[in-house]
């Protein structure tokens, strides 16, 4: 049996372009839950991250006219995000600060050992990446938790798969010592 | 071995990515050097650490709130289709509030036509004098909403109810430049562009535009504004735009979209 190959995300982002705005419900399927993690991680603050991806994809229907045809998508809607979460901290009053409030980022806890232990290294992880500066945690939210290729964030960020690279490599290194001075304070 | 090139050779490995020498070499240090033993073993920790981290769920009222802005969108792209679509872009939304504003006006026009009809001096005087205070009163409504810090929704609806004039004074243009120049949200600095660029027969705003092309940082707007300066025929930003295709600061996109305006406009 023959099976239906799906549109690509260029050939939809080309239709809402074009007009056919209905199209853009896909996309959002598509990517909101990514959006929304990547925003989650940069902003500490899932609520807030809800919000700015909420503008994300509105700005993704305002501003079709914008998407280039031939480009590739993904870095789009990224650069988009990258964009509005500036945007937002640009504006003095909403500085980020580094610090992390643990409440804005939790679930209900977890009332099992193995799953507390995990909640207490999960915890560790978001204090020391609230430690590092932007560019450091935004590198490493979009190679290691997103899973992007160092080829993508190269395009996206304008520069060499090499440079990403080396500073991938020293935010790794910058977030080890973090979270193991972290752990050693409890 | 020097520390920094040993921890990038341990994550490598990690991920699996050296070379059969590369790892031959490195378990040797692994098994001669305790330091780097240690400095792994932290490694292998974190690393595995944010394979598991976890996965956020966003709320189900995301979806929910998408579909009624995509919804709305929908409806006001349907009422508007005289628009290019490749100018959709930079389309101000219509608001319930514009709505209410512009049916407000229509309501003080219909009065004031029907007082001219009825009494021709006295009566149309009144009138005048009643809509001009309509007029005045929108237009502090207007600015209190493009000045309103708190939020960018209204700041939004303020710029938008601007773009409903058909001439506007001064002050207006003035806060919409402000707005341009000033507004922490692109989207708001957007809109203002819009209206100004409505506006841009007046040679006053040309000029202004024409200088915040130089001042503008954010792409999206950088972009809007060539687009604007070519339809608008402006030959004296060829040297702007060619000094924006040499500035290494300057994003790719904003570059292609520079070396266009000089395309079109030399």
């Amino acid at each position: 049996m023959k099976s239906e190959v799906l549109p690509t995300d260029e050939q939809i982002m080309e239709a809402v372009k074009n007009g056919d705005l209905q199209q853009a419900a896909v996309l959002f399927d598509r990517y909101h839950k990514r959006i929304f993690n990547f925003l989650a991680r940069m902003a500490m603050d899932r609520d807030m991250a809800e919000d700015l991806t909420q503008n994300v994809f509105l700005r993704m229907i305002k501003y079709r006219g914008s998407y280039r045809e031939g480009n590739k998508f993904m870095p789009w809607i990224y650069q988009l995000a990258r964009n509005i979460f500036s945007d937002h901290y640009q504006a003095g009053k909403n500085k980020y600060t580094g610090f992390l409030d643990v409440e804005k980022m939790s679930d209900t806890r977890a009332d099992s050992e193995e799953s507390k232990w995990q909640d207490d290294r999960e915890e560790l992880l978001q204090r020391s990446m609230a430690r590092l500066d932007e560019e450091q945690r935004e590198l490493l939210v979009l190679t290691r938790f997103q899973h992007l290729k160092y080829e993508e964030v190269a395009a996206m960020l304008d520069t060499t798969v090499a440079n990403i690279k080396v500073k991938v490599h020293r935010a790794i290194s910058k977030l080890r010592e973090h979270y193991f001075e972290l752990e050693k304070l409890g | 071995m020097e520390t920094e090139k040993l921890e990038s050779l341990l994550i490598d490995y990690i991920d699996g990515k050296l070379s059969s020498g590369e790892r031959a070499m490195v378990e040797k240090e692994l098994a001669e050097n305790e330091s780097a033993a240690r400095l792994y073993e932290q490694l292998k920790q974190l690393m595995s650490q944010i394979d598991r981290a976890q996965k956020f769920e966003p709320s189900a009222s995301l979806k929910l709130n998408f579909g009624k802005v995509l919804h709305q969108e929908i409806s006001n792209s349907k009422s508007r289709p005289t628009f290019p679509e490749t100018s959709v872009g930079k389309q101000v939304f219509l608001q319930p509030m514009i709505l209410r504003i512009a049916a407000g006006f229509i309501f003080v026009m219909v009065c004031v036509g029907i007082g001219y009809w009825i009494n021709k001096n006295n009566e149309q005087q009144r009138e005048i004098t009643r809509l001009r205070q309509e007029m005045d009163s929108t237009k502090r409504m207007m600015m209190t909403m493009m000045t309103n810090q708190q939020s960018a929704s209204q700041r939004m609806l303020g710029v938008a109810a601007s773009y409903q004039m058909e001439k506007p004074d001064d002050e207006i243009v003035n806060a919409l430049l402000k707005t341009l120049n000033e507004d922490p949200n692109t989207n708001v600095r957007l809109a203002a562009l819009e209206a100004l660029g409505k506006f841009h027969q007046q040679e006053h705003v040309r000029t202004v535009l024409i200088n915040a092309l130089a001042k503008q940082k954010d792409p999206v707007v950088q972009i809007s504004l060539i687009r604007l300066m070519v339809e608008m025929k402006e030959k004296s930003v060829i040297k702007e735009l060619d000094r924006i295709t040499k500035d290494k600061e300057i994003i790719k996109a904003v570059k292609d979209e520079a070396y266009s305006g000089l395309l079109k406009l030399s």
